[in-house]
């Protein structure tokens, strides 16, 4: 997530008013107010409004929301003369780019921190970590145009930002921290990207690092700005929230020839949306007056279009305008949630619970009226707990994960019985007897279906015990059953039985094992019996997906 | 004052007696000691009778006092061994030299001068030399060979009971000595004996043994408390498997194929994979340009291979969309309360696997309002009486929308999430009315309700905290609900 830190005397100038009213504000157009502080207060934004990740994307919304300035925020966009050139090499590696001059910044270090925290933000929720789109800012002043952007021997050198010697690209992705960081997004490729300007020197090595000669400090007036990547919007979307975030500080913008196209354009896209379907979706009656005026507040530029539509202006900074609907939501939040008038619809319809919770429910009764206790067991388990524990084979049916976190958590139940040992396990200090029972998925060769374990564990529980409250268990769940000879390693032999019903074994009962027993640090004899419930009559059978 | 048949049975035989000992009173009444004491205690308890406790300590000589009673202590056995000096090697070849020298000396018997050792004429028999002649005298004599491990000392309790002039009159008024009965038999009710039979009364201020029931889990009855809350309020309940391809956990709901939380990092993907569905080319047209809606899409190329991975569920809402994929025809009411995964590590407010609860209500002319009337109604159910909704942001609803719940003590507490689902979830699927939805982690509440601070309580079972917990705790949901 992305947390902001709002400088109050920054926030309070841009957006012309108190600290109280935007603080009490920003939550509502939505935003999670994380801390505040003395000075600044953070605050956490949305990852689909990249817009709002600097104080001046910020201070742009509330001047709308809070009816200060409201309406399309215009930018006036200038040739700058000079050009980029796209190498047809890129084509397979990192093929887009975007770019822009901006003229007449004034840095001080804290400007140019929000800068670079804006340029991180954007890394994040619009770049997906540098991978689909990497932003450069170079000293303008520094380097001459026109510029090319071009796939590179991977041993080409350039001094790196932060280090004073020439280090080939190789030798960056080995030893400099951001070239360790970032190496997987390119060192598979046989050429490297590279942005050098008309005397062949090296603005930058995208998506890694940039180089030590444009740096930017407190001195630069004029700035470079460089976007490549693999998706052409979201590319252009980082160069538009960067150059409206500063041209709202006073900066001028100019464009940038791109294989014959002037880029940026910071023009608004046109939607003609429906006023119906707006108020039909949200459930507040609006004329198009009134939806031109809220959409205003959003900073759109909006004006009803006759036959019920209105013409909207979606800012080019917006990237998460994709449907109407989407405008649709930010009426309603310019309407304020608030002002909502929240009521029920009369939707009409039965309740009705699903069979395998019904039959679930049930087997809770039956056990717990046997004196058995509940326990919730991760479905979560392992190889040792499931299956090694258990003397029993792996089930070549189970489900195993592909990264673990911790080696508890490798494999997906297929039989609940051995988390009831685990419990026991952990509750061996508890008073004695202890019966305990679990109602619970399982999955076996991709199928999620329940099943029903009890162990009981007390001086004296004996297979006698397990045979009965197995034979109960399945009397009551209306189970026709035979019980046959088991071979079940986790039960001791002569002691241990299956539970038959039309030629398939359905369950397992008995006394366990004391090898298991031991794996499991238990010093009483346990009971056992489980169950799958698919053998209870009417449990759904297995759903396919439409 | 209600005795017990034993403690009549005492009093009977202690009165005309006035004072006796157990072991009398024992032989009278057929029993033990012990009991005529237990039960005479509880006389003394109800000021019928006193129980006097004497103590007394005999000596007995240990097996080598014993010996030296016969001879003498060994000090004087090897004083009488030389007359009047003797030098001191030759003393020391006296079996007793090594104990008996230093006890001579000590005593003032003998001094050493030079290396012989002469009497001194200073040796009357002190007061242990009498003890151990006569062990009844106590004293400094007897203790100095206790300490000298020659005397070992037995303390003995005896009792003494007597009755009190209360007891006394209570014994002259007559005791009813029948015989009581503990456990009625079939017998005495069918005869009518029950009639004329003592039944032995008991202590109510005595705790009963402690029973501890079979139960539902705290956390189960919980999630049952709120199936039934939404089963009243018209919902169908879903269930579907734990295991889904990514295509309907993250295609169908419209995240993009790139989308953070479809990473390793966030999720737990398996080695297998399910085919896509019929009909998946109109949600890999939505992803690729939005189909037939106003949408843009995402753009770019949208892999069958990515939606064909498994994973443990994320969430429950891929259950919900498969529902609608199926039923189409309004209304659609439905709910299901289940787990789901993430890639979490455990503490106390993680866990990687949880209970997600959803609902959905599709129908014709359902709008925004009412998604937040459903939200409003539904946790004023639950026992939340005041909510209030700000913006939210989820991929696949717009709008979207958080609601917050007022919690005594904690103020304003995030709860869940909600929202129309986005016309790219709807679309492909041929679902032409609006889709409200809403989901919350349920273990959130479970927190709230039981004043839980480690989520890891529910599946980690203490089966102490298990059987501590009433099933019914007033102020909870159950009560909530009705408020």
């Amino acid at each position: 997530m992305a947390v902001i830190s709002l400088s109050y005397r920054y926030l309070e100038k841009l957006v012309g008013t108190d600290r109280q009213t935007i603080i009490s504000r920003l939550p509502m157009i939505g935003s999670d107010i994380e801390r505040t502080e003395e000075d600044h207060v953070d605050v956490e934004f949305f990852p689909s409004r990249p817009d709002l990740f600097s104080v001046e994307g910020a201070a742009r919304a509330m001047r709308g929301f809070l009816g200060i300035e409201t309406g399309l925020p215009r930018y006036r966009v200038t040739p700058s003369g000079t050009s980029f050139s796209i190498d047809p090499g890129l084509a397979s590696i990192r093929p887009y780019l975007g770019s822009a001059v901006i003229r007449n910044v004034s840095f001080d270090e804290e400007s140019i921190q929000s800068l670079m925290s804006l340029q991180e933000a954007l890394h994040w929720a619009v770049g997906r970590g540098r991978s689909k789109v990497a932003i450069g800012v170079h000293d303008m002043d520094a380097v001459t145009g026109p510029f090319r952007y071009i796939a590179a021997p991977r041993d080409r050198s350039f001094v790196p930002l932060d280090y004073d010697r020439e280090m080939t690209m190789e030798e960056i992705l080995a030893e400099h921290p951001k070239g360790k960081a970032y190496a997987h997004i390119v060192d598979t490729f046989p050429y490297f990207p590279l942005i050098v300007d008309a005397r062949d020197r090296v603005l930058s090595f995208p998506p890694i690092i940039n180089g030590e000669l444009t740096r930017v400090t407190t001195s630069t007036k004029n700035i470079l700005l460089d976007t490549t990547g693999t998706d052409e919007k979201a590319v252009m979307t980082a160069v538009n929230i960067i150059c409206t975030a500063l041209a709202e500080t006073g900066a001028s913008i100019e464009c940038v020839d791109i294989g014959g196209k002037s880029i940026p354009t910071l023009e608004p896209t046109e939607r003609l949306v429906s006023v119906k379907e707006c108020s039909d979706l949200l459930g507040i009656g609006l004329t198009p007056v009134e939806m031109s005026e809220t959409l205003k507040k959003m900073r759109y530029g909006a004006e009803p279009a006759g036959d019920g539509m209105i013409r909207v202006d979606v800012p080019c900074y917006r990237a998460d305008i994709l449907h109407d609907w989407d405008i649709f939501e930010d009426v309603a939040i310019a309407y304020g949630y608030e002002n909502v008038d929240a009521c029920i619809s009369s939707t009409f319809a039965i309740g009705r619970a699903h069979p395998v919770q019904i039959i679930g429910g049930i087997t809770r009764e039956i056990m717990a009226g046997m004196g058995f206790i509940e326990v919730l067991p991760f479905t979560l388990t392992s190889e040792r707990v499931q299956y090694t524990n258990m003397q029993r084979p792996p089930s070549g049916s189970a489900l195993k994960v592909l990264s673990p976190i911790t080696e508890d958590h490798t494999h997906v139940r297929t039989s609940i019985l051995p988390l009831l040992l685990e419990t026991c396990q952990t509750n061996r200090h508890r008073e004695l007897p202890q019966r305990i029972f679990a109602v619970g998925d399982v999955i076996e060769n991709l199928e999620t279906f329940q099943k029903t374990a009890c162990a009981g564990m007390h001086p004296g529980a004996d297979f006698s015990e397990a045979y009965a409250t197995a034979d109960a268990l399945c009397r009551e769940l209306s189970i026709p059953y035979t019980v046959q000879v088991s071979g079940d390693g986790a039960y001791i032999e002569g002691r241990r039985g299956e539970i038959v019903c039309n030629g398939t074994v359905i369950g397992t009962f008995g006394e366990i094992h004391p090898a298991v027993l031991n794996a499991f640090d238990l010093e009483h004899p346990v009971a056992a019996v489980e169950l799958d419930l698919r053998a209870v009559p009417g449990y759904p059978g297995r759903q396919d997906t439409p | 004052m209600e005795l017990t048949l034993n403690e009549k049975k005492l009093l009977a035989v202690l009165a005309p007696l006035k004072s006796a000992g157990p072991a009398l009173l024992a032989e009278k009444l057929g029993t033990k000691e012990e009991s005529v004491i237990q039960w005479g205690h509880l006389l003394e308890d109800r000021g019928l009778a006193t129980v006097e406790r004497v103590v007394t300590t005999r000596h007995h000589l240990t097996p080598e006092g014993t010996g030296y009673a016969g001879q003498g202590l060994p000090e004087r056995q090897l004083l009488n061994s030389f007359t009047e000096s003797v030098p001191m090697a030759e003393l020391n070849r006296h079996p007793l030299a090594k104990i008996a020298i230093g006890q001579m000396r000590k005593k003032g018997w003998v001094a050493i001068r030079d290396g012989i050792v002469i009497k001194t004429g200073n040796d009357e028999p002190g007061p242990d030399e009498r003890a151990l002649q006569d062990l009844s005298g106590s004293g400094e004599g007897v203790e100095e060979l206790r300490k000298r491990g020659l005397v070992t000392c037995d303390e003995t309790v005896t009792y003494s009971l007597a009755v009190t002039s209360a007891g006394e009159e209570m014994a002259s008024r007559g005791l009813d000595l029948r015989e009581e009965a503990g456990t009625l038999t079939r017998d005495q009710i069918l005869s009518g004996e029950w009639k004329s039979i003592p039944l032995r009364r008991y202590d109510v201020k005595k705790l009963p043994k402690k029973i501890v029931p079979g139960k539902v889990h705290p956390y189960q009855r919980l999630i049952d408390e709120m199936r039934q809350i939404l089963l009243e309020m018209g919902f169908t309940e879903i269930y579907g498997g734990l295991v889904q391809s990514a295509f309907w956990n993250f295609d169908a709901l419209f995240q993009p194929q790139d989308h953070p939380a479809r990473e390793m990092q966030d999720t737990f993907y398996l080695g297998e994979k399910i085919a896509v569905p019929q009909g998946f080319e109109k949600v890999r047209d939505m992803h690729e340009h939005g189909g037939t809606t106003t949408s843009t899409g995402w753009g770019g190329r949208w892999s069958r291979e990515k939606a064909e991975q498994c994973v443990l569920r994320t969430h429950t809402t891929c259950l919900s969309i498969q529902h609608l994929a199926a039923n189409k025809t309004p209304p659609v009411k439905a709910f299901c309360i289940n787990r789901v995964y993430r890639r979490e590590a455990i503490d106390p407010t993680h866990l990687p696997e949880f209970e997600q609860l959803e609902g959905i209500v599709m129908d014709e002319g359902v709008t925004f309002r009412h998604l937040l009337g459903f939200l409003k109604e539904f946790y004023k159910r639950m026992g939340f009486e005041e909510v209030r909704f700000r913006p939210g942001y989820f991929p696949y609803t717009e709008p979207s929308v958080e609601p917050e719940v007022y919690v005594e003590g904690l103020g304003w507490v995030e709860m869940g999430g909600a929202g129309i689902f986005r016309q790219e979830v709807t679309a492909p699927w041929g679902i032409e009315y609006p889709v409200l939805a809403w989901g919350l982690g349920v273990s959130r509440i479970a927190m709230l309700q039981m004043g839980l601070k480690d989520l890891r309580m529910l599946y980690r079972s203490d089966i102490e905290w298990i059987r501590e917990t009433p099933a019914w705790r007033p102020g909870e949901l159950s009560c909530g609900g009705g408020r």
